[in-house]
């Protein structure tokens, strides 16, 4: 008979930088050496339980689940002894936990939560034998190797203490869920441990177990382990010394070498499969529990849900006066609530609708998007603003019977501080233990690789910042776009065997997980009992709490989760709901915005800079083609450029129908009530269900999971299957086989789409709203995004520039007059301006600002430099000269020009004490004659730049317009003016580099002059030739031919030159 | 008497690197060439010259960054080269007066002469002016010069003027003569600089007119001293480079000395003038370099370096004495060269019951004779190194310990283990991986019981890899005699070692 031999004690790369190989590497390498089963105990966590259990039920293994727990009662775990050198820290003993059952996992979950959150700070923490005595039911303990309780006992104080320590074991879990762990790692010092183990084992009478302490799938990720320690103790390997591993024999052993390792210790191997047996517990057997919400007296969850969504419909419905739609309203909502009523799902809903009446109570924008905008439900509770009956979107895609996995509710909030509050309502409402945020597992990237390898091999801070500054950051990377490149790049020279080792070591850690830190707003949600399904511990933020799983891994198991995003352009609306009311006296109703005219003419235009979700390049390039004039052509150009449809060929075809270029036609006749309302051409994933439930007779389920096959990149098994179903099913309706081929063509082609069509309404809307607000609001619309940076495509100076070209007055900052942020000012003419916040300073400090702000408004304004440096003296000499500088204080009384304030604020800001003022008129200064010369307008330009960022003075291409026209340079504007295919020169600011990864490899530059944006290509190959150019300049002329196809217009480059910044001092000095 | 009237003279040149280098490579001088500094393969341009200029090459550019560029001779900094032309320049204007004043930094030179009352010599200002830039021209190196009364006033001009040329400054016309001169002829500190970047004062006549006292009120005493700087007003303290206090003494024998002790004499006397040369400065001597010229050519170079710096010629002598006793030279020697560095003669302050220390100076010859035994580096105490390499351990110094020593750190009751240093060879069969049998001392063993293999490898990131197996075996020799044993293989090499015997 073969020997079979299970391992029972490994730890995955989630053991953070404790060992070496991601959960998936270790099946696949038990599966290659026919392990039937395989047990994962990270440290102090089951970080990695949800990807190996995941990995380990597509390769049928078993996968037990349990942890590596640190345990401080046992004292420190073993070091080398004092008289060897070596840097070990005192750490506690680590206790291996297996879960046998459910109740064991529960129990574990418990134990890890109740020391981790004991802590008041993320850390590791460690359990007590109180906490372990409390949790024990459950769960089988190992003895442990080097880092177990047992080898540390016997180390330091002998074999009785090794037999003390066991028998406090088997007190604590019982004597038949304790069992002596022997490993051999072909170590001297370990054989004499494990002898004495196995007496202790023979006369406790309790089984010996053999384990290999497992570090690493293969013995050549022993470096990485290496370097990972390396990493973890902040020390060169080369000074690691002892810390690093004896040898490499911690990796996945075989059967043969385990049973030729142990044969001299009888029952060793058999009690692996043994033990194995007994572990009944599989994460698949989670018993998780929906979430309650608690309702009052007489009612059930189904029964209140019902009557807030009886309430909602009336509500929603009720204005739009349409008897018929409202009858589809009821319906659609009827058969909804009964599918939500049978899988149980009512509490999710009223959580979610709870979290929307806080954020109303509280006057908080909030909008929910994703799939959710589907449901009629979700619309009728004002979770969404879509209405799917109107829009006929297709409820399946949110919700069907069939799914194993819960609904997913995003919603989208106002960014930071109105998002934080509603976190923290749901933690308040559900309890510590009842929410958490998901984690989101860091993993080891291009530069973070690069950087923390570097450090551990030695090499100083300058060359691996350099290096860092030259990973690649394009989304697109070409063939020269490696890190071998990089590393070439940066100086280095890769023949040489160190640097080799090092660009490997950078390579091989890519993707492994370095910490974990916390989703952005995935919260988990479970009524008070969420650590009895996944441990919890602290986050770095304070008063957050963390699941030990991450957002997949959440789904993956089924818990159920809402997501809080921050979106930006939210809190851009919510601060244009407040503005235009103030401001322009008229009131705005998100929900009842009219369509209106100017504003699709604007998008037909182009002209969307600041618009969400429409402003990118690719975007502008597209909307005139797709020329928008209702609210249904938004939301297909939002979901049209997204790499999905372009690498599909979608995005062509659709374009040229709706410019009438080419015919309608359908695949098939009966496809032509889905695909009507795109043209033919399928877009969005409700289509790809409807398209299976069309020619094939799909049910709902069924089509959305053949949506999921085509989503996931590694089911191709299951998309095989599901492909020959759907073939059956359309050849039963007659479908023939080339017509089959081309539906299967486009379904496959939806499998990087991004957006379902209910998502695409949702951002529509807001993007209308952005639009509309533009238009119509524009001062409001500016004040409010120059207030919300960052967010979006497009940097503040452009904002501003974009908003100046469309007529606003933008005013500079002002001590006399900014507050923090931007601000509203009306003029005389009745006009509005914009006035820039002293935010927009840069390292001016929020406390100094506000401390200007207020003395300003107490006692008026400030008279002199010396004035404010005295009123105001939180303001240090940097900033006091930064407001110099940038002219903010140009409107104080003695003060001519931008030199005169930084004169006189060198002076205001080292003033004398009070005593020696006393004697002023030994400090008063001679002369009053101004000895510094105004600034030029490159100056000014530089400084605005400089220290604000933007500039509200003409563009930096106005004073260069003179010189750029006579070598024939155009502007902008007059690019519109020429034709297709006629050679031209142009010359800007560059505001964008793009290089998008369905682009093959081209460079889309986008640059500003003082009369619009001016698109530029740039091959490849002009890339290879010119990539300093390209990257790193400023200002860029650019010659090639234009290209101006339906309005869309580019300049295609055929060579790239460099506008000097000194060409930019001579031309301004021209001027004087 | 009347004091001379002040009269300085500056040489300044750029890209002192370059011309170092170039100096004596003079094909290379019509061609791009650069200088790079650094370790291979993170080397940067630290210095260039016009040609190479003209091309776009900056300092700092790495060595990729240059490959891009192409006919641009490549040379590695050498600090020697330059060391000497520096002191070929210091020569020179040494010639003109014996007041110099060196400030160079890291890629220039620079040096003012005090010329005062040198008119008779050589001539008006102007003329010396024109033969210092001539004299500096025919050692291969470009520079300017100025000549002021002014000391700061020549350094700031010299730095701005244009390579090849020379000016003379009348006195009472600096303010005039530098008003034209860019800011960065004054060594501003980073914050000055950007003080007056933001005033937009760029030349020397712009921070010179502005209002000394409002300048003091918002810059302090280096705003007005920079203010005088600019207008030429600034007054200095010479510091004249003073010949460095080189302790060395050198003598050539009349005839090839092959008998130790015939130099020893010698050695005696030149000790004996060192000593009394660094005693005169109150230092004592920290060690002494004999460098011996041998027949044919060779020179022979040991150096002594006791715990302490002593002034006790006998202890020198003895010192010496053991330490060539130990390393012979392999010729005659021709002559006899001593480089003493000075050092301190303060004592180690020992505590009252620290225990009793034999004499610092009797106990160093005690161990220069036992290094004269066992080889340098074989003297001290072993130290085990923090890593799992069997046999890890370095030699440290011998020192006065710290600290108590703590209790006996080994445990008691282990089994008692020969180590055998050198390891020695043995042959060793193996089957299935495992050792069968092996010859050690010429005799044959039969493997009984092998307890491995224990594995350790380690620096698998560097050259320096290793890795070995080891093995405890119990082994009968062909008589019956039983040997326990630790069998060692260098998985490198593949080679066995016997390293313990067991009792």
């Amino acid at each position: 008979m073969t020997e079979q031999y299970i391992e029972l004690h490994a730890a995955s790369a989630f053991s953070f930088l404790q060992a070496a190989s991601p959960p998936e590497d270790l099946i696949e390498r038990a599966v290659a050496l026919e392990m039937p089963a395989m047990a994962l105990l990270d440290h102090n966590g089951v970080y990695g339980s949800a990807r190996f259990h995941t990995s380990a039920q597509r390769n049928s293994l078993r996968a037990h689940i349990g942890a590596e727990v640190s345990v401080s009662s046992f004292g420190p775990r073993l070091t080398p002894p004092a008289w060897l050198p070596h840097q070990h820290n005192n750490e506690p003993t680590r206790l291996p936990l297996l879960c046998a059952s459910r109740i064991g996992y529960q129990n574990l979950c418990q134990l890890i939560t109740q020391f981790k959150m004991r802590e008041s700070t993320k850390c590791d923490g460690a359990a007590t034998f109180d906490d372990l005595g409390q949790y024990a039911s459950g769960l089988v303990c190992l003895t442990g190797g080097d880092e177990g309780p047992l080898a540390a006992a016997l180390t330091h104080s002998g074999e009785t203490a090794g037999r003390e320590t066991v028998e406090q074991l088997t007190r604590i879990f019982g004597r038949e869920n304790v069992y002596v762990e022997v490993q051999r790692h072909q170590e001297r010092e370990e054989e004499w441990r494990n002898q004495a183990a196995i007496r202790i084992a023979h006369s406790l009478k309790l089984p010996v177990i053999a384990t290999n302490g497992v570090r690493y799938a293969t013995t050549y990720e022993r470096e990485i382990h290496d370097l990972f320690t390396a990493i973890l103790h902040h020390v060169e390997l080369d000074q690691a010394g002892r810390l690093l591993a004896i040898n490499s024999q911690r990796h996945l052993r075989s059967a043969q070498e385990m049973a030729a390792l142990f044969r001299d210790v009888p029952g060793a191997i058999e009690n692996t499969v043994h033990l194995s047996s007994r572990l009944d517990f599989e994460l698949s057997d989670l018993g998780y529990e929906f979430p309650l919400y608690p309702v009052p007296d007489g009612e059930t969850m189904d029964s209140f849900l019902r009557k807030r969504v009886a309430e909602g419909v009336e509500r929603r419905y009720g204005p739009k006066n349409n008897p018929g739609l409202m009858a589809r309203a009821k319906k659609q909502v009827e058969h909804e609530l009964a599918l939500i009523a049978k899988l149980g799902f009512e509490g999710y809903f009223l959580i979610v609708w709870d979290i929307i009446c806080f954020c109303k109570r509280n006057d908080i924008l909030v909008q929910g998007r994703g799939s959710a905008a589907n449901s009629a439900v979700c619309y009728a509770l004002e979770i969404t603003a879509i209405d799917p009956v109107e829009m006929e979107l297709l409820f399946e895609r949110f919700l069907s019977e069939s799914r194993k996995e819960w609904p997913d509710i995003d919603l989208d909030l106002p960014s930071e501080d109105k998002r934080e509050q509603a976190i923290q309502y749901v933690y308040q409402r559900y309890g510590e233990l009842g929410a958490a945020m998901t984690a989101n597992v860091i993993t080891y990237r291009g530069k973070s690789a690069a950087r923390e390898t570097g450090k551990a091999l030695g090499f100083d801070e300058d060359t691996l910042g350099r290096l860092a500054s030259l990973v690649g950051q394009w989304e697109w990377r070409g063939a020269t776009d490696t890190m071998a490149h990089s590393f070439h790049h940066a100086g280095f020279d890769i023949q040489h065997p160190r640097i080799a080792k090092y660009l490997e070591l950078s390579m091989r850690i890519q993707d492994l997980p370095r910490h974990l830190g916390q989703h952005s707003g995935g919260m988990v949600i479970c009524q008070g009992q969420l650590n009895h399904v996944v441990p919890l511990e602290r986050a770095s933020m304070p008063g957050r709490t963390v699941v030990q799983w991450d957002k997949e891994d959440c789904a993956d198991l089924g818990l159920i989760k809402v997501d809080l995003l921050g979106l930006g352009m939210m809190a851009v609306l919510k601060d244009c709901l407040e503005l235009i009311p103030e401001h322009y006296g008229e009131r705005v109703d998100l929900a009842q915005l009219p369509q209106d005219d100017e504003v699709y003419r604007t998008l037909q235009q182009a002209d969307t800079v600041g618009m969400f979700q429409v402003e990118s390049r690719a975007q502008m390039a597209s909307l005139p083609r797709n020329h928008p004039d209702r609210f249904y052509d938004l939301v297909v150009q939002v979901a049209i450029i997204r790499p999905g449809p372009i690498i599909g060929q979608m995005m062509h075809p659709y374009m040229r129908r709706r410019q009438k270029k080419e015919a309608v036609t359908y695949p098939h006749p009966s496809l032509e009530p889905v695909l009507k309302r795109t043209l033919g051409v399928p877009l969005f994933q409700e289509q790809l269900l409807r398209i299976a439930m069309t020619v094939a007779n799909f049910s709902g389920a069924e089509a959305d999971e053949l949506r999921r096959a085509v989503g996931m990149r590694r089911s191709w098994e299951r998309m095989k299957n599901l492909e020959v179903k759907l073939r059956a099913g359309m050849a039963a309706n007659g479908i023939d086989l080339k017509t089959q081929d081309t539906i299967v063509q486009n379904i496959s082609s939806f499998a990087l789409y991004g957006f379902p069509e209910s998502h695409a309404a949702s951002f529509a809307l807001i993007a209308y709203a952005s639009a509309y607000f533009k238009v119509k609001y524009l001062a409001a619309f500016t004040c409010a995004i120059l207030n919300n940076q960052p967010m979006g495509f497009y940097s503040a100076a452009v904002l501003v520039k974009d908003a100046q070209r469309h007529g606003l007055r933008v005013k500079p900052i002002d001590v006399q007059a900014s507050d923090w942020p931007c601000t509203i000012e009306h003029e005389s003419d009745g006009s509005l301006s914009l006035r820039i916040g002293i935010g927009y300073a840069k390292s001016l400090s929020r406390f100094a600002a506000d401390a200007l702000v207020a003395s300003r408004r107490s006692e008026g304004l400030f008279r002199s430099a010396e004035d404010l440096a005295q009123r105001v003296p939180s303001l240090n000499r940097n900033e006091l000269t930064r407001l110099a500088q940038i002219g903010a204080l140009n409107q104080l009384d003695s003060i001519r020009h931008r030199r005169d304030a930084l004169w006189q604020v060198e002076r205001a800001g080292k003033l004398e004490g009070p005593l020696f003022r006393r004697d002023s008129e030994s400090l008063r200064e001679d002369s009053v004659a101004l000895p510094l010369q105004q600034m030029n307008i490159e100056e000014r330009l530089v400084a605005d730049y400089a220290g604000t960022g933007l500039t509200v003075g003409k563009h930096p291409m106005y004073y260069r317009r003179p010189e750029l026209r006579r070598s024939n340079i155009l502007s902008a504007q007059e690019l519109r003016t020429r034709r297709d295919g006629e050679q031209v020169r142009v010359a800007g600011c560059i505001i964008a580099r793009q290089r998008p990864g369905t682009a093959k490899g081209f460079i889309f530059i986008s640059m500003e002059d003082e009369t619009g944006i001016a698109n530029v290509i740039v091959t490849p190959d002009l890339y290879e030739r010119d990539r300093s150019v390209v990257t790193r300049s400023r200002f860029l002329l650019v010659e090639g031919p234009l290209q101006n196809q339906d309005n869309v217009i580019h300049v295609k480059a055929t060579r790239l030159t460099v506008l000097s910044d000194r060409a930019l001092e001579v031309q301004s000095h021209d001027f004087h | 008497m009347s004091q001379p009237a002040e009269i300085y003279a500056c040489i300044h040149a750029t890209e002192f690197p370059a011309q170092a280098l170039l100096r004596l490579r003079p094909e290379l001088s019509k061609q791009p060439c650069v200088v790079m500094e650094g370790e291979p393969p993170l080397q940067q341009v630290c210095s260039l010259n016009r040609r190479a200029r003209a091309l776009g090459i900056m300092r700092g550019m790495t060595q990729v960054e240059m490959d891009t560029f192409s006919g641009v001779s490549v040379l590695r900094r050498s600090l020697s080269e330059e060391a000497a032309t520096k002191a070929a320049l210091l020569e020179c204007a040494g010639g003109f007066s014996p007041r110099v004043e060196d400030r160079s930094d890291n890629t220039a030179f620079l040096s003012v002469i005090d010329i005062a009352g040198t008119r008779a010599l050589f001539g008006s200002p102007e003329t010396l002016a024109q033969n210092l830039l001539h004299h500096i021209r025919a050692l291969g190196i470009t520079a300017s010069t100025a000549v002021s009364s002014n000391f700061h006033a020549a350094v700031a001009l010299a730095k701005g003027l244009p390579a090849q040329t020379a000016k003379v400054v009348p006195t009472g016309e600096e303010s005039t003569a530098l008003a034209s001169l860019p800011l960065t002829v004054l060594d501003l500190n980073a914050q000055q600089a950007e003080i007056f970047s933001l005033w937009g004062i760029r030349t020397l006549g712009m921070l010179g007119a502005l209002p000394e006292k409002e300048l003091i009120a918002r810059m302090g005493q280096s705003g007005k001293r920079l203010r005088e700087s600019a207008r030429g007003e600034m007054s200095h303290l010479f510091l004249p480079l003073e010949p460095a206090f080189h302790l060395t003494e050198r003598m050539e024998l009349d005839s090839p000395v092959e008998v130790l002790d015939a130099l020893l004499f010698v050695v005696n006397l030149m000790l004996d003038q060192l000593i009394r040369r660094a005693t005169a400065r109150i230092l004592a001597l920290a060690s002494v370099s004999i460098t011996l010229t041998l027949e044919g050519g060779a020179t022979f170079t040991r150096t002594v370096r006791p715990a302490l710096p002593s002034d006790d010629r006998q202890l020198w002598l003895k010192l010496l004495h053991l330490d060539l006793d130990a390393h012979p030279p392999q010729a005659a020697i021709l002559a006899v060269t001593l480089d003493a560095e000075p050092g301190s003669t303060s004592k180690v302050q020992l505590g009252l019951f620290s225990p009793q220390l034999p004499e610092p100076s009797r106990l160093d010859v005690t161990l220069a004779r036992i290094s004269a035994i066992v080889g340098d580096g074989n003297v001290g105490r072993a130290v085990l190194t923090d890593t799992h390499q069997p046999d890890g351990f370095r030699m440290e110094p011998f020192s006065v310990p710290s600290s108590e020593p703590s209790e006996s750190p080994y445990p008691p009751l282990r089994p008692a283990m020969r180590r055998l240093r050198p390891a020695e060879a043995a042959f060793v069969t193996i089957t299935n991986e495992r050792p069968i049998t092996f010859v050690f001392r010429d005799r044959r063993y039969t493997v009984e019981y092998a307890y491995g293999p224990w594995l350790t490898g380690g620096e698998w990131w560097s050259a320096t890899l290793w890795g070995c197996e080891q093995w405890d075996l119990v082994a009968r020799a062909q008589d019956g005699a039983i040997l326990c044993c630790c069998l060692i293989r260098d998985l490198l090499s593949d080679q066995w070692k016997m390293v313990d015997l067991y009792d």
